[in-house]
C-alpha cells in the first residue's frame, strides 16, 4: 500500500504556510503601547532579545497544518496497493461447482457477464458469452498480483485466439458442459411494401433459418401495427415514411429502408460493392438504426442481390451475432504477457476534504474561544 | 453635578481629617485655628435670628431693644488656613493601570482635591485651586463653603491631563497668589525635577507644602508579564522590553529614586504621601494631616 501524489505540483502551495507565520510575527510586534511616565527608570536590555517567540501556538499549529492539508488536497493524494488482495476464483458456467466451492478463502465468481457470486445456483443462462471475452474483462477488473484461478468444462466457448491476460492463471479443466445459449431462433423479418425486392428478402430469411426449420418472416400492410422491437422492418413502401414507424426505430428497432425513402438520420455507407459503390448505407437514429438500400432491389441495378453471401452479409448488417466458437478447454488456456491493466488507486481527496473541514471547524472554534477569554 | 468626584465610602473616613498647618499646629493651645464659633471674632458679619442653644451673651441686645426679636450677632472667623491645592495636569497623569483604565492619576487628583476641599469646607477654611498646565495655569482663589466647594467641583471636572509641567513663568502668578502660611498641597507624580523645584521653592519661601505623590499599580509593581512598547507619553520616548525582564532592575531603581525625593523633600521639610491607584484616597490624606508623632 504506498500513497502516491497524482499532482506534487500542488505541493508548491505549502509555500502558503508562510502566510500565517508571517501575518502571525508582524501582529505580534504591533503592540498597543503603554504609557508609562516612569520611562527614566526603565532601562533598556543590553542586548535586546531578538527572540522569536510564537503566542497562540497552538491555534498557530492548527492554522498551519489547515494550510497543509490544503496543499496536500491540491496534490491530489490517493493510496496505491490499497485492493483486497484475495485470490479469485471463477468458475465458467457449467464446469463442476463442487471444486471451486472446495476452495477457500477465495473469492468466487461465474465467469458470466456481471460476474455473480458463486453462491448464486441459479445462473439466469444468457447467450452464452466468449469465455476469452470474460476473462479479459475480470483481468482487467482484478487488482494485479492477485491470483486467479479459473475452472473450466471440457469445452468452452471461446473467440478464436488464446486469450492473453495480464497474469498467470490456474486453469483447471474439470467435468461439465458449458450450456448451449438459448435455442437460437432464426432472425425475423417483416417486410412491408411492393413486391419487386420482397422475393430476395424472403429468400435471404430463408437462408437464415437452420436446415429443417421455416423462415421467420411475415409480409405486413403498411397500415398494419408496427412488430415488436425484436423483428427487423424492412420497409419497401413508396412514399414518405410514417411518423409511426421513425417512433419504432427511435424507441429501438431495426429499419431496412428501400432504395430512395427519405429518412431523417444522416446516412454513411456500411456496404460497398466489389467496386466500391455503397450498396447499403446506415444510421443510428435515437435507440435503434436506420438501413437504407442504396439502389434499387434488383440484380440489374445491384449485383450482389445474388451472391451467395448477400443473407450472411444483410444478416451481419442487421445485427445477428455470430456464433460463439467452441473450443477445447485445454487448448485455450489463457497465455501470460497481456497488457498490465491500469491499478485503480483510491483517491483520498474526500477523506481530506472532510479532514480539513473538521479542521476548520476546530480552528474557528479556538480562535473565537481566545477572542472570547481575551474580551473577559 | 453628573458625578460625584469622591468615590463612594470615602466620604465618612474623611470626617476624622483636619486640614492644619504647620504654624496651627504650632500654635495649638492658644487656639486661633481650632476655634470654630463664629461669634467670637471681631468682625462684624450678619445678624441673624435667635435659635435655641445660642448663648444668651451672644444676643444683641440692643437690637432687641429696638425690634423686640432676639438677634444673635455673628462675626466672620478669621479664617487663618487656606488650604491651596495643586493639580499637576502634564500628560503623564493621564496615565491609569490597564485594569482599571478610568482610574487615572488625574481622576484619583480630582478626587484628592474634592476630599480636600470638603474637609476645608467641613472645618470652615478657605480652599482654593490651581491647576498645573503648560498652556497657562488654572486658579481658583480662595474661599469657604458650599459654592466654593462647587465652583471646585466644576473646576476639576474641566481638568484634562495634556502636556509636559509648565515652565516657571507660566508659574509666575502663583507666588501673587498663594501668600505665606498658605497650606499648599501638591498632587502630581513627582516625576517631573520642574515639578519638585516648585514645591521646594514655594516651602523655602515660607509655605506649608505637602504633597502627594501619586503611582499607578504598574509602576509599584512592575507585572508586566510580556514585552510591550512602554511610551513616555510627555517626552514621547519608547522603549521595548520584555516585562519580567525589566521588573527588577526597574523596581530597585524607582525605589531609589523614591527614596531620594523623599529625602530631598525632607530637606526642605515637605511632608510627602504616596498613593497608589489601588488604594483608597484618604490614605495620603491621614499621612498628610494626622498629627504628627
Amino acid at each position: 500500500m504506498t500513497a502516491a501524489l497524482l499532482l506534487p505540483a500542488g505541493l508548491a502551495a505549502l509555500a502558503a504556510l508562510l502566510l500565517p507565520l508571517l501575518i502571525h510575527l508582524a501582529r505580534r510586534t504591533e503592540v498597543a503601547p503603554i504609557d508609562f511616565a516612569a520611562l527614566r527608570w526603565l532601562q533598556q536590555q543590553p542586548r535586546p532579545r531578538q527572540r522569536i517567540r510564537f503566542d497562540e501556538w497552538f491555534l498557530l499549529a492548527v492554522r498551519l497544518l489547515l494550510l497543509a492539508l490544503l496543499a496536500l488536497w491540491l496534490a491530489q493524494p490517493v493510496l496505491r496497493g490499497s485492493a483486497d488482495m484475495t485470490p479469485w476464483v471463477a468458475v465458467v458456467p457449467g464446469a463442476d461447482v463442487r471444486a471451486a466451492r472446495a476452495v477457500a478463502g477465495a473469492r468466487a465468481v461465474w465467469l458470466a457477464p456481471g460476474f455473480p457470486a458463486l453462491e448464486q445456483d441459479d445462473l439466469p443462462i444468457r447467450a452464452a458469452a466468449s469465455v476469452s471475452s470474460l476473462l479479459r474483462e475480470l483481468d482487467a477488473d482484478m487488482p494485479p498480483g492477485v491470483a486467479l484461478t479459473v475452472f473450466v468444462p471440457a469445452v468452452i466457448a471461446g473467440d478464436g485466439e488464446r486469450p492473453r491476460l495480464s497474469r498467470r492463471v490456474n486453469w483447471r479443466i474439470v467435468g461439465g458442459v458449458m450450456p448451449e445459449a438459448a435455442a437460437r431462433a432464426p432472425m425475423a423479418l417483416t417486410v412491408v411494401g411492393d413486391g419487386g425486392g420482397l422475393r430476395y428478402m424472403r429468400a435471404a430469411a430463408m437462408a437464415w433459418a437452420p436446415p429443417g426449420r421455416p423462415a421467420n418472416f411475415a409480409v405486413a400492410d403498411p397500415a398494419a401495427s408496427l412488430p415488436p422491437l425484436d423483428r427487423r422492418l424492412v420497409w419497401l413502401a413508396p412514399g414518405p415514411l410514417p411518423a409511426a414507424v421513425r417512433d419504432w426505430v427511435r424507441r429501438g428497432g431495426t429499419l431496412l429502408l428501400g432504395a430512395g425513402i427519405v429518412a431523417d438520420a444522416r446516412m454513411t455507407p456500411v456496404w460497398r460493392d466489389s467496386v466500391g459503390a455503397p450498396i447499403i448505407e446506415g444510421a443510428t437514429d435515437g435507440q435503434g438504426r436506420v438501413l437504407r438500400f442504396a439502389r434499387v432491389l434488383a440484380p440489374a441495378a445491384m449485383p450482389d442481390l445474388l451472391d451467395g453471401d448477400f443473407p450472411l452479409r444483410l444478416a451481419a448488417l442487421l445485427g445477428s451475432r455470430t456464433e460463439p466458437a467452441r473450443v477445447a478447454a485445454a487448448d485455450h488456456a489463457p497465455l501470460p504477457g497481456g497488457p498490465t491493466p491500469a491499478d485503480a488507486a483510491r483517491d483520498l481527496r474526500p477523506w481530506l476534504a472532510l479532514l480539513i473541514a473538521a479542521l476548520l471547524l476546530g480552528e474557528r472554534w479556538l480562535a473565537t474561544a481566545r477572542r472570547r477569554a481575551l474580551a473577559a | 453635578m453628573t458625578q460625584d468626584l469622591i468615590p463612594a465610602g470615602v466620604r465618612t473616613r474623611l470626617r476624622g481629617l483636619r486640614l492644619m498647618t504647620r504654624r496651627a499646629t504650632r500654635l495649638a493651645g492658644i487656639g486661633a485655628h481650632h476655634s470654630r464659633s463664629r461669634g467670637a471674632g471681631l468682625e462684624f458679619a450678619q445678624y441673624r435670628a435667635y435659635e435655641p442653644g445660642d448663648e444668651p451673651r451672644a444676643i444683641d441686645w440692643k437690637l432687641f431693644a429696638r425690634s423686640d426679636r432676639f438677634f444673635v450677632r455673628e462675626a466672620e472667623r478669621e479664617s487663618p488656613l487656606v488650604a491651596w491645592v495643586m493639580i499637576d495636569c502634564s500628560a503623564s497623569m493621564a496615565q491609569a493601570d490597564r485594569a482599571k483604565p478610568t482610574w487615572s492619576r488625574l481622576a484619583a487628583a480630582k478626587a484628592l482635591a474634592a476630599a480636600i476641599g470638603e474637609i476645608a469646607m467641613a472645618q470652615g477654611d478657605s480652599v482654593a485651586m490651581v491647576a498645573l498646565r503648560d498652556r497657562g495655569l488654572r486658579l481658583l482663589p480662595p474661599g469657604g463653603g458650599r459654592r466654593q466647594r462647587d465652583r471646585m467641583a466644576i473646576e476639576l471636572h474641566g481638568l484634562v491631563a495634556v502636556g509636559g509641567f509648565p515652565a516657571a513663568a507660566t508659574l509666575a502668578p502663583l507666588w501673587e497668589r498663594v501668600a505665606v502660611d498658605h497650606l499648599v498641597i501638591m498632587v502630581s507624580d513627582l516625576f517631573d525635577d520642574a515639578a519638585v523645584a516648585l514645591i521646594e521653592r514655594l516651602a523655602a519661601a515660607g509655605r506649608d507644602v505637602r504633597a502627594i505623590q501619586m503611582l499607578t499599580v504598574e509602576e509599584r509593581d512592575f507585572a508586566f508579564a510580556s514585552g510591550h512598547l512602554f511610551r513616555d507619553p510627555e517626552t514621547g520616548a519608547e522603549l521595548i522590553g520584555d516585562g519580567p525582564a525589566l521588573r527588577d532592575g526597574f523596581r530597585q531603581r524607582f525605589a531609589a529614586a523614591r527614596a531620594k525625593l523623599r529625602q530631598r523633600l525632607a530637606a526642605s521639610d515637605i511632608r510627602l504621601a504616596d498613593y497608589v491607584l489601588d488604594e483608597t484616597i484618604d490614605v495620603p490624606l491621614r499621612a498628610l494631616f494626622s498629627a504628627p508623632a
